[in-house]
C-alpha cells in the first residue's frame, strides 16, 4: 500500500570535490512496509547511483545500516518509514568522521575493539583430546546478552563521552570486553582489566544509559561498563583485605 | 547535526587515505527527551556547588562572632533561602531516582561465590533504605530522638 510521498534530506560529501558536508533532498514515492533502508535503496537506484552508504542482510543481522535518522542512531533496515512524518533527516552517524555521503570511518571502533582482546584466553592450550569445554546454562546466562552485540556503533553514536573523549573505548569494546570477563571459560581477565582500568576506559563513562537505549539487539552496554566499574571497586576493596592476610 | 564532536573523536591510530569529514554530535542532543534527562542530572551539580559554598559561609560566619552568627540564622527563614533548598531537595530526589533505577543493573553477576539478589529486590532495597534513613532524620531534627 502506498504512503504517498516522503521527503528525504540526505547529507553528501564527497571528499574530492566537498570541503564539508552538505545536503541534498529527494522526493519519493514510498510504501507502507518499507523500512528506512528501502526508501534509500531507492533513492540510489532511481535517482542518484552516486550516494554511498552501507548495506547487506536487511534483516538486523550485519550491523552494517546504521546512520542518523531525525537525529537519532537508527538501525535502517529495522526502522519502519511508517512511524516518520512526512519529512526525515539521514545523516552519517554520529560521533564518526565520514569517508563518503552516510559511509564513516570504522578504523577507530576496530582499533577499540582489539585494545579488549575480545576472544577467550586461556593460560595453557587445551588438548583436543581433553575433549569440550563445558559451560553451564547458568555461566552462559551471566554473559549472554552482552554477545548479542552486531557491532553497528550505534551506542558509540549516542554516547556523549566518546563525542568528546577520543581516548574512551566505548559502549560496544567494554561490554565485549566483559562479556569474556564473565566468560567461565576465560582466564584473561587481568589482562582486558588492565586495560579497562587504564585512562580513558571504563570510569570515563558517566553513565547516560543512552548506548543501552539505542541498541537495536537490546544489549546493555551500559550495564556492563558499570559492572566492569564494579569489579574493579571490589577488586581494589578485597586488595587490602588480601595483601593484610598476606602480611 | 549541529555542533562538532571532538576533532579525533572515533579517528583510527593511522589516518586512513581518504580524506574525511570531522565528527558530530547527534542534532538531538542535549533536546531529546532521553537526554534532557541526562542533561538535567548533570546541572543537579551546579546545585550542589551552591550548597558546598553556602556550607563554607555558614562555617565562616561561625566564627565571626555572635551578631554575624544570629543574622545568619535570620536568613535561613528568607523566602529565597527557603525556595533554593526545595528546589535542592526536588533535585535529591530526581537524582536518587535516577540512581535507583540505574543502580540495579550495575551489579557484577556474582562476587566470588555470592549472587547479588534479583533487580526488583535490590531497588525495593534501596528505596526502603532511603525512606529509614529520612525518617531517621526527621526524628533527630525534629527532636523526636537524641534531644
Amino acid at each position: 500500500m502506498s504512503l504517498g510521498t516522503k521527503k528525504f534530506v540526505i547529507t553528501r560529501f564527497d571528499p574530492d570535490r566537498d570541503t564539508e558536508p552538505r545536503t541534498e533532498e529527494y522526493e519519493i514515492p514510498v510504501q507502507s512496509d518499507w523500512k528506512v533502508l528501502d526508501a534509500i535503496n531507492f533513492i540510489k537506484d532511481e535517482i542518484d547511483g552516486s550516494l554511498s552508504y552501507r548495506w547487506s542482510c536487511r534483516m538486523a543481522v550485519c550491523g552494517s545500516c546504521g546512520m542518523m535518522v531525525n537525529g537519532e542512531p537508527k538501525l535502517t533496515c529495522k526502522t519502519a518509514l511508517s512511524s516518520y512524518g512526512d519529512s526525515l533527516t539521514i545523516e552519517p552517524l554520529a560521533n564518526f568522521p565520514t569517508i563518503r555521503d552516510l559511509v564513516v570511518e570504522m578504523d577507530g571502533f576496530m582499533d577499540k575493539f582489539q585494545k579488549v582482546k575480545p576472544w577467550i584466553i586461556q593460560a595453557k592450550e587445551r588438548a583436543v583430546e581433553e575433549g569440550p569445554q563445558h559451560q553451564s546454562p547458568e555461566d552462559l546466562q551471566a554473559f549472554k546478552q552482552f554477545s548479542m552485540c552486531i557491532n553497528c556503533m550505534l551506542c558509540y553514536s549516542a554516547c556523549p563521552v566518546v563525542a568528546t573523549d577520543p581516548e574512551f573505548l566505548g559502549p560496544a569494546a567494554i561490554a565485549l570486553g566483559h562479556r569474556y570477563n564473565m566468560d567461565s571459560r576465560d582466564e584473561g581477565a587481568d589482562e582486558r582489566n588492565a586495560v579497562f582500568r587504564g585512562e580513558g576506559t571504563i570510569f570515563s563513562c558517566s553513565y547516560a544509559n543512552e548506548c543501552s537505549e539505542v541498541c537495536p539487539k537490546n544489549v546493555d552496554p551500559a550495564g556492563a561498563v558499570n559492572q566492569a566499574k564494579f569489579n574493579a571497586v571490589v577488586d581494589w576493596a578485597s586488595s587490602f583485605v588480601v595483601k593484610r592476610e598476606k602480611e | 547535526m549541529s555542533r562538532a564532536a571532538h576533532p579525533d573523536a572515533m579517528s583510527p591510530a593511522e589516518p586512513g587515505r581518504t580524506r574525511t569529514a570531522p565528527p558530530q554530535k547527534p542534532a538531538s542532543w542535549p533536546s531529546h527527551p532521553r537526554m534532557r534527562v541526562y542533561t538535567l542530572f548533570g546541572w543537579t551539580g551546579v546545585l550542589y556547588l551552591l550548597i558546598g559554598f553556602g556550607l563554607l559561609e555558614t562555617a565562616w560566619s561561625l566564627g565571626q562572632g555572635e551578631v554575624v552568627w544570629d543574622a545568619k540564622l535570620a536568613s535561613f527563614s528568607h523566602p529565597a533561602y527557603v525556595a533554593f533548598h526545595l528546589l535542592c531537595l526536588v533535585s535529591v530526589v530526581f537524582v536518587a531516582v535516577r540512581f535507583f533505577r540505574l543502580f540495579p543493573k550495575s551489579q557484577p553477576a556474582r562476587i566470588g561465590p555470592a549472587k547479588p539478589p534479583p533487580r526488583p529486590v535490590i531497588l525495593a532495597g534501596l528505596y526502603a533504605v532511603w525512606l529509614g534513613v529520612t525518617a531517621l532524620f526527621v526524628a533527630i531534627l525534629s527532636g523526636a530522638i537524641f534531644s
